[in-house]
Parts: C-alpha cells; sequence; structure tokens
C-alpha cells in the first residue's frame, strides 16, 4: 500500500494530515455561516480534493525532511531499513533493494508503532478497501464512501481490542464537511459505559445533523468490484435481519490497528508480547521482558495510542538511560481530542470509570448544554455542545476528569489539563474566573449536578 | 551519464530553464549577484558555494544542477520579489530539490554531510 518518509504515524498518517483535513471541513462550514456576518459568498462552494490532497501531503513532506535534516545534525545514524532482531543485541537491517546492514547495541529501542488492520472476513476486503493510511494520501477524491468500524465508543483507551472508531468518525467527519456522500457503518452500539456514550452519541448526532449517514447494528459481508470500476458492499442489518446492498466509489476500513509485531523476531530474543492484541508488554519504566530492550509507543500494551505520550516516554527514557534521571513517565491524566466536526476534548476520568473507582454515591457530575456565541448569528444548531466534569464528593471535591463537546476542544481542555495535574477542586474552579465571551467559560460556571436531575441548559449573557 | 550545470540569473530565466529540465532530477542553488570580482553581496553565499561544489561529485546520475544568481540585494530584500513569492525562498544561500519541500537554507548548505544528503536520499 501507500508508503511514506519520517515521522512515524502521527506526521503522515495520523494527527498532522488528519487535522489538516478537518480544518479545510470546518473552513466549508465557516464560509457556509460567513454570509450570515455580511460576506457574500457565491453558493452552492466547492471543494477540490486534490487541491487540498497536495497542501497537505507538500506539508508533510516537508516534515518528513526537517526530521531528517534535524537527525544528520545531531549526528544520529539513519538506516532506512527493514529490521528485525538477531540475537537480544543485534539488529538486522534489509533495504529495499534486498541489501544488509547489521547493527549492533547496548540498548534497544522499539517504536515500530501500529498500521490499520483489514477486517479477515469480509470477501474483498483486502483486495478492494482502503484504510486511513491510503485515504490521506488519495491523489483524487474518494468521492461516495463508506467507512466501516466494529464498535462506536470514544476513547475506550486501554481497549483489547484497540478499534479506531475515532478514525472513522473524524474521517468521515471531514469527507462530508468537503461534500462528499459519506456513510458511517458499525457492527455494535456498546452497552456498557453509560458516558462514553453519552458522548460519542452526542458526537454522532451532531455529524447526523450535518448529513453523515449512518447505519448502526450492520456489518458487511462482501465487497465486489463492479464494471463501472465502483465498489457494491452487501451488509447484514442485525436489526431487521435483512441484507442490503449499495455502490460506493471508495471503501475504508477503520477497525482498530495492531502492531506489526511478527516480522521482528520478538519470540527469537523472548521480549514477550500480549497474546491477543500482539503488542510488546512493558513495565513503568518501558523496559520488555528483556532488560535492555524497551518498547514506546503505539506498540506498547496498555498505554494510549497518542503521539504525545510516546514523545515524553522516550525523552524520559533516554534522560533514565544516559541522563542520570530516574523519574518515570506518568500516564495519568493525559488530555485527549477528537476532531470529529464539533469536537470531543477530555482529561481525566470517564463517569464511568470514576463510579467504577470510587462508586456512584462519591461523586457528583456537574453538567451544562451551552451555545457557542459564534453560533448565534450564524444560525447555528448547539444541541450537541455539552460538557461534564466528574468530581469527588468528599476530600475537597477534586476534580476527577473533563469533558467537553464543542469547537476548538483541544485549545479548551490543555489548559484544564494542568489544573487537574496539580489536583484542582471544585471550590478552586468556582473562584476561577471566566474569560468572556468564551465557550471555556462556561466550565468554571458548572453548577447543575446530574443528580438533581434539573434541565441543564445555560441561560443568560 | 552524469549530470550537467548550467548557470542563469533572474528569476524568468530560471523558471524557463527549469522547465527545460522538466522530467530530470533538478537541484538549484540560489545565491546574491557577484560583482565585478566575482564576490557576492551575500557572505553566507561565499561561505556555502565551495562547499556545495565539493559535492556536486554526489549527485544522480542525469541530474541538472541550476546555479541562480537572484539579483542585488536591494532587490532580493524586497518581500515581494518573485523568488520569495512564488518559490516560497526565505534566504540566500538556499539549495533545494525543485519540485520537493526538501531544501537547505543559510547556514545549512555549509555543512556538507546534509549537502550530500540533500543529493543522495530521496
Amino acid at each position: 500500500g501507500t508508503s511514506w518518509g519520517v515521522g512515524g504515524t502521527c506526521v503522515n498518517v495520523g494527527c498532522i494530515p488528519k487535522k489538516l483535513m478537518h480544518q479545510a471541513a470546518l473552513l466549508g462550514t465557516a464560509l457556509k455561516d460567513a454570509q450570515h456576518y455580511g460576506w457574500n459568498i457565491t453558493q452552492p462552494i466547492h471543494h477540490t480534493w486534490s487541491v487540498m490532497a497536495q497542501g497537505v501531503q507538500n506539508y508533510v513532506k516537508s516534515l518528513n525532511w526537517g526530521h531528517r535534516v534535524q537527525l544528520q545534525d545531531k549526528k544520529v545514524k539513519y538506516f532506512n531499513v527493514k529490521g528485525s532482531f538477531s540475537d537480544p543485541h543485534t539488529v538486522r537491517g534489509l533495504t529495499k533493494a534486498g541489501k544488509e546492514t547489521i547493527v549492533t547495541a547496548d540498548s534497544i529501542v522499539i517504536a515500530t508503532g501500529g498500521r490499520p488492520k483489514y477486517p479477515t472476513h469480509i470477501a474483498g476486503a483486502l483486495e478492494h478497501g482502503i484504510t486511513s493510511d491510503d485515504l490521506f494520501w488519495l491523489k483524487e477524491s474518494p468521492g461516495k464512501t463508506l467507512l466501516y468500524c466494529v464498535y462506536m465508543e470514544l476513547f475506550f483507551s486501554i481497549s483489547l481490542t484497540g478499534a479506531s472508531p475515532d478514525v472513522s468518525l473524524e474521517c468521515a467527519g471531514f469527507l462530508t464537511g468537503i461534500g462528499l456522500d459519506t456513510t458511517v457503518m458499525m457492527r455494535s452500539t456498546p452497552l456498557r459505559g453509560f458516558d462514553q456514550a453519552q458522548m460519542a452519541s452526542l458526537v454522532t448526532e451532531h455529524m447526523e445533523s450535518y448529513g453523515t449517514k449512518f447505519l448502526k447494528r450492520c456489518f458487511p459481508t462482501k465487497v465486489e468490484k463492479l464494471e463501472s470500476n465502483r465498489l457494491e458492499v452487501t451488509w447484514k442489518n442485525t436489526d431487521l435481519g435483512t441484507e442490503e446492498t449499495d455502490s460506493f466509489d471508495t471503501v475504508m476500513w477503520a477497525v482498530g490497528r495492531a502492531p506489526d509485531t511478527k516480522t521482528l523476531n520478538l519470540e527469537t530474543v523472548g521480549v514477550k508480547t500480549n497474546s491477543e492484541t500482539g503488542k510488546i508488554i512493558v513495565d513503568a519504566s518501558e523496559a520488555t521482558s528483556v532488560p535492555h530492550i524497551y518498547a514506546i509507543g503505539d506498540i506498547t500494551e496498555g498505554r494510549p495510542e497518542l503521539t504525545p505520550t510516546a514523545i515524553a516516554a522516550g525523552k524520559l527514557l533516554a534522560h533514565r538511560l544516559f541522563g542520570q534521571s530516574s523519574e518515570l513517565m506518568d500516564y495519568d491524566n493525559v488530555p485527549t481530542t477528537v476532531f470529529t466536526p464539533l469536537e470531543y476534548g477530555c482529561v481525566g476520568l470517564s463517569e464511568e470509570a470514576a463510579v467504577q473507582c470510587h462508586g456512584s454515591d462519591n461523586i457528583e457530575v456537574f453538567h451544562a448544554y451551552y451555545k457557542p456565541l459564534e453560533f448565534t448569528v450564524a444560525e447555528r444548531d448547539a444541541t450537541q455542545c455539552y460538557m461534564k466534569m466528574v468530581c469527588l464528593r468528599e476530600r475537597g471535591q477534586r476534580i476527577l476528569g473533563l469533558h467537553f463537546i464543542g469547537p476548538n476542544a483541544g485549545e479548551v481542555i490543555q489548559g484544564f489539563a494542568l489544573g487537574i495535574k496539580c489536583g484542582a477542586t471544585y471550590p478552586q474552579l468556582m473562584k476561577t474566573v471566566g474569560i468572556h465571551p468564551t465557550c471555556a467559560e462556561e466550565v468554571t460556571k458548572l453548577h447543575i449536578t446530574k443528580r438533581s436531575g434539573l434541565d441543564a441548559t445555560v441561560t443568560g449573557c | 551519464m552524469g549530470w550537467e550545470e548550467t548557470q542563469v540569473r533572474g528569476y524568468e530565466e530560471f523558471v524557463r530553464t527549469a522547465q527545460r529540465y522538466h522530467g530530470r532530477p533538478i537541484f538549484a542553488l540560489f545565491c546574491g549577484d557577484k560583482d565585478a570580482e566575482g564576490r557576492s553581496w551575500c557572505p553566507d553565499c561565499v561561505t556555502a558555494e565551495p562547499v556545495v561544489r565539493k559535492e556536486l561529485q554526489n549527485l544522480p546520475d542525469g541530474s541538472v544542477f541550476i546555479y541562480c544568481l537572484v539579483g542585488d540585494r536591494t532587490y532580493w530584500k524586497d518581500p515581494n520579489n518573485e523568488f520569495r513569492r512564488n518559490l516560497k525562498l526565505t534566504g540566500v544561500p538556499t539549495l533545494l530539490k525543485y519540485g520537493t519541500p526538501q531544501k537547505l537554507v543559510e547556514e545549512e548548505c555549509f555543512k556538507a554531510e546534509l549537502v550530500r544528503m540533500l543529493f543522495t536520499e530521496d
């Protein structure tokens, strides 16, 4: 499939191209809003995929080059080879042309990440479908697109299957936003986890109201190529017990990511992996079952699949190995955001995790439905703009988690992550003055509890 | 087959020349104009040129090396000159692989290993 340069998943087929395309879609919505603010924009507005793709792909390539220059400048030797272990201190690499390089080392860090999985029981999945790896690098528009994911839950970060519905929702979001006919099909909606289901349904409701089609509790059985070059997908609707078909230009699988550990030869050197996920088991110091072999990033078991945590873990590891430090990576209260059309940012515990940890009697959930000021003149629906904060009822009412759905969710949550890291409490938050007029200020005004059952819609100003 | 060098002056001549060699790998070094004694008004260009020239032997077969004088100091300082506007150059010297985001700017051009990397890596 698609190949790319230095920088890992984030730079090449993850965060970077995803956020840029999300921005492209947001700009489309902004152009529609602009009319209400007095701009004369001829409708309907059109989007050209190839212009966006070229801009995004060129930027990614400039990052690849920037990384390459930095490595060279810092005198880091770079071997562009496919590696595997020949013994615990030796890595054997092969270039594309088949030339072999042998490298020995005292310490080895494995950071080969994960790749999107292909479904195994759907005929035609491999031959005719693509994954997010390919989507960002298409030169031509994907056209009418079907995205398939197994679960619909957000941030189940320590999930067993590593299912990535975030990817399917984010991609479906920007594809819809740039004007493409987009459908998300999902096999199951979760029965567990009240609150993640709540956040997930607000996000998807918003997407539905903006034109993304959802086929819930359906799963594909086969994908065939038609003479027109379109793809015909057949699926089972488990609610109705029927079989249905439709044709698409593109089918994208988002059924989870898995580490590519098979080719690394880990068993030979004794590095243990989780038998179900294939991920490498590490301890708090990122060490594998072999003391001088470490692993960081998406390839490690039980860690969030996020760029900043991988980078931080790597830096701290370097300091411990060579800088006389003993500081370990802190994986608690890692803030994160899903960049769906209406973004969802959060830090700390989910409501469900807090209940599991402390018991529902010991936690208080404050929540509010709010309306961003910018939506008013633009006559935009803010029904799904929502936030909630989970606190302890005793012990100073420490804030356990904050969840925010709205524009610029990542920017909003980032600052609050510091507060939570410092052990901020509800009374301290109430003493924090809000910035007006913003969406973030509504966090400082949270006071309606779920327990009270009162209407949580923000009024005033 | 080796590689070949061509020297140009000014934006239009550069674009015409690059178009003429379309299809072949094109590397370009942009420097400030030289005076009658052959010295550039740009001191960094004076430092970089010999470093770059020494690495030219590493150019892939079939490459074209365009040595481009951009203009005098006043022209260069204008934030709207065509090199800045169309080629997105931010400084001289700039050494780049035409049609890609791969480039080295100013002091980066003094480093032989970086120049070699630009010439030899994909």
